[in-house]
């Protein structure tokens, strides 16, 4: 469904200098599938997604969504940010509802189904909240209700869990997968995390940088449903050697370094 | 306050400082008491230029902001016109508009809302351009164009901001009346200033000064409670939280 074929993008910097982000990235991804993407910072994830979201062009190559060349954002798509990029003016359902609202695609069901979601997320009671209210793993569960009320077909999450603290991260990694499970769009997901990386998809995208192209792409083997207690698995492992192994190359980086967001 | 009042009293029995010097407060009381209703009456006049040169300042800087804030041609284009405006002494100006136009209410609307708008626009545009851009990303992912996201993302966000430049309009505003007062009017707080002084009557002129430091003061507090009522979280938390 979603197609990158030999995507590259430069940008200009305005003292005229160009940095190449991406450089003959070709990707597949199938509707309904998981598909996380891992590399160590400024390797071009972030602008990756932007492009699918068609928030920026591509400098070279073209991406595709059914066939039709994205040359705009479109209203299937919808992203979460590494912040949760909340309006700070507006409570928590009016959060959630505001794509929809700003694409006059909001209807009479629109408000229940939003609480349905909010429900779902842990956070019924919580609607006339203002987002500084709320703790930032909160914040980033309404983000997360707000890209997924969008129905979108396409989500692209650009490292998500980033900002919250180890435990709350697993809680919301096994929530996704939940909600996941329940809707079964397409999943664009960008991680620091190995673990995590391994532990949410159906295959890991490894990139490199300077400039950021595509390494390796890992099968994960795992049955779903996924949870933590197949960190010990033998599939488990095998994955995140070969991940670890691209990322750390020459430099003979081991253990749980790469665990650290 | 009541201890600076009574210090002040004090000062002006225990020195023997003359009226027209610095009158004492029990003396600037008794003067404007006396003529209690025609100073009501000036008052209600100066209250009506400014809340005139407030309202404008208002109807014109939103706006203004809003078209400096889209385009950095037009911000070229008006930014030195705003800041000539401002370095034109209003005192100067006033004379020139009340021959231009009559002398009636208008041209004293015209200065008043030539002192008070300008840190209104100032920070009307701050607040738009100081909108985070990942909110703008936000806006853009979901399909917004130029004017949606100025006026669903920006021009929210920009609130704190234009509140921050309400209230120094607002106190300004009452700057800006008694000066237009002073060069051309028959009414007014600062008419009344500048008659009671040149009938030796001090103590008037000093109660026309309080009441119109009182009139800012609740100037002040009124866009404050405006702010505390319709846009709660703006006055909260002084910094609009984007959070994590
Ligand atoms: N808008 C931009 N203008 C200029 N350079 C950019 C821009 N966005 C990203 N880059 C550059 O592109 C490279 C990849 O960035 P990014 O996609 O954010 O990486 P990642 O998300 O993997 O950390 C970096 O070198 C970054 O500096
Ligand atoms: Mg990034």
């Amino acid at each position: 469904m979603i197609r990158l074929d030999r995507v590259g993008k430069t940008f200009r910097g305005r003292d005229g200098g160009a940095v190449e982000a991406l450089r003959e990235v070709s990707l597949e991804v199938a509707a309904g599938e998981f598909v996380a993407i891992v590399g160590a910072s400024g390797c071009g994830k972030s602008t990756l997604l932007r492009l699918v979201a068609g928030l920026v062009p591509a400098s070279a190559g073209a991406v595709t969504l059914d066939g039709a060349v994205v040359r705009g954002p479109r209203a299937e798509t919808a992203m979460v940010f590494q912040a949760p990029t909340l309006l700070p003016w507006a409570d928590v359902l009016r959060n959630v509802t505001f794509p929809l609202r700003l694409m006059r695609r909001a209807d009479a069901r629109t408000e229940d189904e939003a609480r349905a979601l909010l429900a779902v997320a842990g956070l019924a009671g919580f609607e006339k909240r203002l987002p500084r209210e709320l703790s930032g793993g909160m914040q980033q569960r309404v983000a997360i209700c707000r890209a997924l009320l969008q129905a979108p077909r396409v989500l692209l999450m650009d490292e998500p869990f980033g900002a919250l603290d180890a435990l709350t991260r697993e809680e919301m990694s096994l929530e996704l997968l939940r909600l996941w499970t329940a809707r079964r769009m397409a999943v664009l997901f960008v991680t620091h995390s190995i673990p995590e990386a391994v532990l949410l998809a159906d295959r890991v995208v490894v990139m490199s940088p300077r400039p950021g192209r595509v390494v390796d792409v890992v099968e994960v083997g795992l049955p779903r449903p996924r949870s933590f207690d197949q960190e010990g698995s033998d599939e488990f492992q095998r994955c995140a050697r070969r991940i670890r192994a691209h990322i750390f190359g020459g430099r003979g980086g081991t253990g749980d370094g790469a665990r650290a967001a | 306050m009541i201890a600076f009042f009574a210090a002040w009293e004090a000062s002006c029995r225990l020195f023997g400082i003359r009226e027209f010097i610095l009158p004492a407060p029990s003396a600037i009381w008794g003067a404007t008491v006396a003529v209690w209703p025609t100073v009501l009456g000036h008052t209600w006049a100066t209250f009506l230029t400014a809340m005139g040169g407030f309202v404008a300042s208002v109807v014109i800087s939103l706006p203004l902001a809003m078209l400096i804030a889209a385009s950095p041609t037009i911000s070229a284009a008006v930014y030195p016109l705003l800041v000539v405006t401002q370095s034109i002494p209003k005192v100067a100006l006033a004379p020139i508009l009340i021959i231009a136009l009559g002398a009636n209410e208008v041209p004293r609307i015209i200065v008043t809302f030539l002192v008070a708008f300008f840190p209104l626009v100032v920070g009307a545009v701050a607040g738009l351009l100081a909108t985070p851009p990942e909110l703008v990303e936000l806006g853009r992912a979901c399909r917004a164009g130029k004017v949606q996201e100025l006026l669903r993302i920006r021009l929210p966000f920009a609130v704190p901001f234009v509140f921050g430049g309400l209230k120094v309009a607002a106190a300004l505003a009452v700057v800006g009346a008694v000066v237009a007062e002073f060069v051309g009017a028959d009414a007014g707080l600062g008419y009344l200033i500048q008659t009671s002084m040149s009938f030796f009557r001090p103590s008037l002129a000093y109660g026309a000064v309080v009441i119109l430091a009182l009139m800012g003061i609740v100037m002040f507090w009124a866009v404050e409670l405006v702010e505390r009522v319709f846009f709660p979280w703006s006055s909260g938390a002084g910094q609009p939280a984007l959070g994590a």
